[in-house]
C-alpha cells in the first residue's frame, strides 16, 4: 500500500515486495494517482527498486504509466561504480522528444488556414509509415548521421547553427559509436530518417492557451494566443532495434554478473561492464539519430 | 475455437497477440500472422518470394521474441512483409522457417501500426497435448 506522505507523494515502502532494495516514490495528485493505481504502475516501480545498485529512491512522475519493465514516467539513478544500465529501463523509443516550433502568427491569424497547412505538412514530412523517408542514405552516411546528430542535419543543409543553441546537448550525445549500432538496426533506420512514425507521435499545430510564468515564456519566444508546431517523434526503428538487441545481451550478461531481475524487460549489466558501456554508445548513437531526425523534420516544417 | 488461430489482445496501453495452435509451432506460426495483421492487411500481401528464416536464442522466451523480431525487421529494415509462415524445425532454442512475401508496395500495403518492438511483458508459452498457445505484446 501506498504511506502518504503529502498530498502529491506516495511512498512504496521497501516492504510492499520481496526483493526491494530502496523506498519507490509516486508523484501524483488525487485525480492522478487512482488512473496510477489502475494498471501495473505501482508493481513495476517496485520492480525497478529490486535492481541492484540504484540511489535514493525508484521514481513515478505524475504522467506514469504501464510500460514495458520500468513504468513509462519512471526514474532510476544508478551508482556508477555499484549500479547497473538497463536497456529496457530507457526503454525502445531512444531521444523520443519533443521539439517545438514558434510560429510568427497569432491564432486569428491563422484561423482559416488550419486546414490546408496541416495538408501542406502533411505533404512536406513523411510519416515514415511504410514510407521510404525523403532520404536515403549509404551506410557511411549513416554513421555520419548517428556520430553527429543535429550537426549532421545542418550541415547538410537542414536548418542554421543557431537551432543547435536551442536543442538540448546541441543536438549531439558525444558518446556515440556508430560501431556499437548492429546492422540490423541500421537497416532499420535507413529509409526512417526524416520520418514522424506513428503510434504515440505526432506533429501539431497548437496555440498557447495560458500563460503560467511570463518570463520563461518569453524567453522560450512564446506568448499568450501564439501559434506553435509540436513535433513528436524519435530514433525510429534504429532506436527500437537497439534496444531489442540489447535487451538480449544484457539477458545472456546477467548470468556473468550474478544478478537476477524479477521482469525480463528490466534485464541489466553493471554500468562499466564491456556490454553497459557498448550500449551506452548505442544508446547515444541511436539518441543522435533522433536529434537529426526532429531537426530535419523542423527544417520541413519551417 | 479453430484448432489455430490468434487473436489481437488490446488494452489501454498495450497491444498483445495470443496465438494457438495443435503444436507450439502452429501457435508460433500464428503469433507470426497476428504480427503481420497487426503491421497491415495481410490480404494486401502477396506471397511471392520465399525467405529463410533460422533463429536461435538461449530460451524458448527468447525464441519467441526473436521469431517474431525477425518478421518485424523483414518488413521494417528489408521492406519485405511476410504472409504466410512454415517452421519446419522448432526445438527449445532454435528454429528454421521459411516465410513467404513479397517486396513492400506503398501503393497498396498500408501500414496499419508501426510496431516498435515485440517485448517480454507478460510473455507466456503454454504447451500441452495437442494443444500450444502463446501470448506475447507489442510496443507501439
Amino acid at each position: 500500500m501506498f504511506k502518504h506522505i503529502d498530498r502529491y507523494r506516495h511512498l512504496i515502502p521497501k516492504s510492499y515486495k520481496a526483493g526491494m532494495l530502496i523506498d519507490g516514490l509516486v508523484f501524483a495528485d488525487e485525480h492522478l494517482l487512482p488512473q496510477i493505481e489502475a494498471d501495473q504502475t505501482k508493481d513495476q516501480v517496485a520492480n525497478v527498486a529490486t535492481l541492484p545498485g540504484l540511489v535514493g529512491r525508484s521514481l513515478a512522475m505524475p504522467d506514469a504509466h504501464q510500460g514495458y519493465g520500468f513504468c513509462i514516467g519512471g526514474v532510476a539513478a544508478a551508482d556508477l561504480d555499484e549500479g547497473v544500465v538497463s536497456a529496457g529501463g530507457v526503454g525502445f523509443d531512444i531521444n523520443c522528444g519533443v521539439r517545438l516550433l514558434s510560429v510568427p502568427a497569432d491564432a486569428r491569424e491563422v484561423a482559416g488556414m488550419i486546414e490546408p497547412l496541416i495538408h501542406q505538412l502533411f505533404r512536406d514530412i513523411p510519416c515514415g509509415t511504410g514510407k521510404k523517408g525523403a532520404v536515403s542514405l549509404g551506410g557511411r552516411e549513416l554513421d555520419s548521421v548517428l556520430h553527429d546528430g543535429a550537426a549532421w542535419a545542418i550541415r547538410n543543409g537542414y536548418g542554421t547553427d543557431e537551432d543547435l543553441a536551442r536543442i538540448e546537448e546541441h543536438g549531439r550525445l558525444e558518446s556515440a559509436d556508430p560501431a556499437a549500432v548492429s546492422n540490423r538496426a541500421k537497416d532499420r533506420g535507413h529509409v526512417q530518417l526524416g520520418t514522424l512514425g506513428s503510434g504515440n507521435h505526432f506533429l501539431e499545430i497548437q496555440r498557447v492557451d495560458e500563460v503560467y510564468d511570463e518570463e520563461v515564456a518569453s524567453a522560450f519566444g512564446l506568448q499568450h494566443d501564439q501559434v506553435t508546431i509540436l513535433i513528436h517523434s524519435g530514433s525510429r526503428g534504429l532506436g527500437h532495434q537497439v534496444c531489442t538487441d540489447y535487451l538480449d545481451v544484457m539477458h545472456d550478461g546477467m548470468k556473468r554478473y550474478k544478478i537476477s531481475v524479477v521482469d525480463r524487460q528490466l534485464a541489466c549489466v553493471p554500468i562499466g561492464s564491456q556490454e553497459g558501456e557498448r550500449y551506452l554508445k548505442a544508446m547515444a548513437a541511436a539518441a543522435n539519430f533522433a536529434f537529426a531526425n526532429r531537426q530535419m523534420m523542423t527544417h520541413w516544417a519551417r | 475455437m479453430k484448432s489455430r488461430g490468434y487473436e489481437i489482445l488490446e488494452h489501454p496501453a498495450d497491444l498483445g497477440i495470443s496465438a494457438h495452435g495443435e503444436s507450439l509451432q502452429e501457435a508460433f506460426e500464428e503469433a507470426a500472422r497476428g504480427l503481420m495483421a497487426v503491421i497491415l492487411d495481410p490480404a494486401t500481401i502477396r506471397p511471392h518470394r520465399a525467405m529463410p528464416v533460422s533463429v536461435a536464442a538461449s530460451d524458448p522466451q527468447q525464441l519467441l521474441v526473436r521469431w517474431l523480431s525477425e518478421i518485424l525487421y523483414l518488413y521494417d529494415g528489408q521492406r519485405f512483409p511476410c504472409a504466410e509462415f512454415s517452421i519446419h524445425e522448432l526445438g527449445p532454442t532454435w528454429l528454421v522457417a521459411t516465410v513467404r512475401g513479397e517486396d513492400l508496395d506503398t501503393a497498396r500495403h498500408h501500414t496499419r501500426l508501426d510496431v516498435k518492438a515485440v517485448t517480454y511483458h507478460q510473455l507466456d508459452i503454454q504447451e500441452g497435448a495437442g494443444h500450444a498457445r502463446v501470448r506475447v505484446f507489442l510496443d507501439i
